[in-house]
């Protein structure tokens, strides 16, 4: 008896494990109310877990534990169960908190959890359509362009490769949109998403206008704000138009006009808006000839064109009232040419057509 | 004192669904108008009036809608004009979004409906009912596909839907 006793009182005061009592198999009983030390989950295990219930994008992600979750909701205005909205199809309901955890996910820094959030807000206004963008067999995909001081402040790339790699917060926003639109939207590939080849768009799709460079004022301020915003805009990849050796801003545009001017785009039949990203080289040349914004924009739309046979072979019927003299514009109005200068050095535009009359974009002040 | 190593909890990506539940209006015994909706997809009109010659002697009235966008607010009280309202066509993924939801906009309108979508589409179709709350949604399934088809191989399709039609409208 002495001898347990004296076993028992060891071990109260040692409140541990040793090796000797380990070799006899007699654990310590007081194991549990030891100290809990958290670690981070293994990156590549909640990785693959993830992937495996088809919560990513294919790409490894960043585990939303709730300490990470936290700190981007500290970079909200809003508390964590706002409801922001539901989003079709599923009809997920996109709280901060669920925005928060998928911007985690997608590597975003908790800095741009203000870009992700309103992006989230503005898709679900009822004219930029997401029921039809998510789930149509077309590809389009959700681009992002932000506007005002927070570009600079949280290091968005409108510069060189301003629609490819390289920018943490470009990649990072992009991805976070879509990884809402998997997980709470629910447009995942062959269930809530039926593109029937989907885009390399749909990864990520987001940049910043160069407002230092362009000669005829940012997007925001022609949209009425002069705060940060973010626009959102249901269109295709990019497709890029080269044109070195123009030298009147009439043979200039009409290069893009033609680049844009396709048979198969949805504003071929229902005509819409158009995404021009116009290069701060090509906007200096027209703007040095006397070319205003509304000037462009209004020499688009009079001259991108398709023939009405050609127009009219895509999925809704083109209507009548669009056919001018067997052509149809595949846009509705000057208004329709969204234009914004953003890129590096070169003689280089980028056009991505819309997803016709059925989405118009939003602009969401913040 | 012992030291145990705990993985930190990691959140849920997924978004709570909604759970509201929307009833759906009984068919009439008997109908007189039948608003045909056509959100001019390729077949769509060869479909709706293959369905109309079977429907015999009633009153029609014929809606063209978008494909992949919302019906218009006077298209919608227009086709609500009726006692049984058909969309035409959900044979991709914006059209079939927006023939459920238009039918269901319908049916809050007190229009019962019947939405027909490809075998394709059907799946989500269903499963985008139900994410509004109408489970029950009453569909038919034409064969996919039916764009680029020929007038008699999409009749031929649409015939094999009006036994399905018969049985939904309890017509003898």
């Amino acid at each position: 008896m002495a001898g347990k006793e004296n076993k028992i009182n060891f071990k109260n005061q040692t409140c541990g494990c040793l090796i000797d009592d380990l070799l006899r198999g007699e654990y310590c009983r007081e194991k549990d109310d030891g100290e809990n030390i958290l670690i981070n989950p293994e990156a590549e295990k909640i990785s693959h877990q993830f992937y495996l219930r088809h919560l990513t994008d294919g790409l490894p992600i960043i585990p939303p534990t709730k300490e990470r979750v936290l700190k981007f909701l500290e970079n909200s205005n809003r508390k964590g169960d706002d409801l922001i909205a539901a989003l079709p199809p599923r009809m997920g309901k996109a709280t901060v908190e669920k925005i928060a955890v998928n911007a985690v996910m997608a590597g975003c820094l908790p800095a741009f959890m203000p870009v992700v959030e309103n992006s989230i807000n503005g898709l679900s206004m009822e004219w930029f359509n997401l029921a039809g963008l998510n789930a149509t067999t077309h590809p389009v995909a959700i681009c992002t362009i932000v506007n005002g001081p927070t570009i600079k402040e949280i290091g968005l790339n409108s510069g060189v490769g301003c629609l490819g790699p390289g920018s943490l917060a470009n990649a990072t926003i992009g991805r976070a949109i879509r990884l809402c639109m998997l997980n709470i939207a629910g447009a995942v590939p062959g269930v809530g998403d039926h593109a029937t080849h989907g885009s390399p768009a749909k990864y990520s799709y987001s940049f910043a206008e160069a407002e230092e460079e362009t000669p005829w004022g940012p997007l925001n301020v022609e949209r009425g704000f002069k705060c940060n915003t973010v626009t959102l805009m249901g269109v295709e990849g990019p497709h890029n138009v080269n044109d070195h050796r123009s030298t009147t801003a009439e043979d200039l545009l009409d290069t893009i006009a033609h680049t844009a001017s396709t048979a198969g785009c949805n504003n071929s039949h229902v005509p819409g808006e158009i995404l021009v990203v116009m290069s701060p080289e090509h906007s200096w040349a027209l703007e040095k000839q006397g070319w205003t914004k509304n000037d462009v924009k209004d020499y688009l739309h009079q001259n991108m064109t398709v023939p009405v046979q050609l127009g009219d072979r895509g999925g809704r019927k083109l209507d009548s009232k669009w056919d001018i003299n067997g052509k149809v514009r595949i846009t509705r109005s000057s208004e329709d040419v969204v234009l914004v200068v953003a890129g590096g050095p070169g003689r280089h535009t980028m056009i991505a057509p819309g997803f016709g009359a059925g989405s118009q974009s939003v602009t969401v002040p913040f | 004192m012992s030291v145990k190593l705990v993985e930190r909890e990691v959140l849920s990506p997924l978004g709570d669904k909604e759970t509201k539940k929307q009833n759906l209006n009984p068919f009439p015994d008997d109908f007189e108008t039948v608003a045909l909706l056509d959100n001019t997809k390729p077949g769509a009109d060869v479909i709706l009036e293959i369905l109309k010659d079977f429907l015999g002697k009633r009153k029609f009235l014929d809606v063209k809608k978008p494909a992949g966008a919302p019906a218009t607010s006077e298209q919608l009280k227009k086709a609500a004009h009726s006692d049984l309202a058909i969309l035409a066509l959900g044979d991709c993924g914006s059209c079939t979004s927006w023939v459920v939801l238009d039918a269901i906009r319908l049916e809050y309108m007190g229009t019962p409906t019947i939405s027909i979508c490809s075998d394709d589409f059907i799946p989500f179709a269903r499963e985008l009912a139900s994410s509004h709350g109408s489970n029950d949604l009453r569909m038919l399934e034409v064969q996919h596909p039916i764009a680029g088809l020929s007038h008699d191989e999409i009749e031929y399709k649409s015939l094999k839907i009006i036994p399905a039609l018969r049985y939904l409208l309890q017509i003898p």
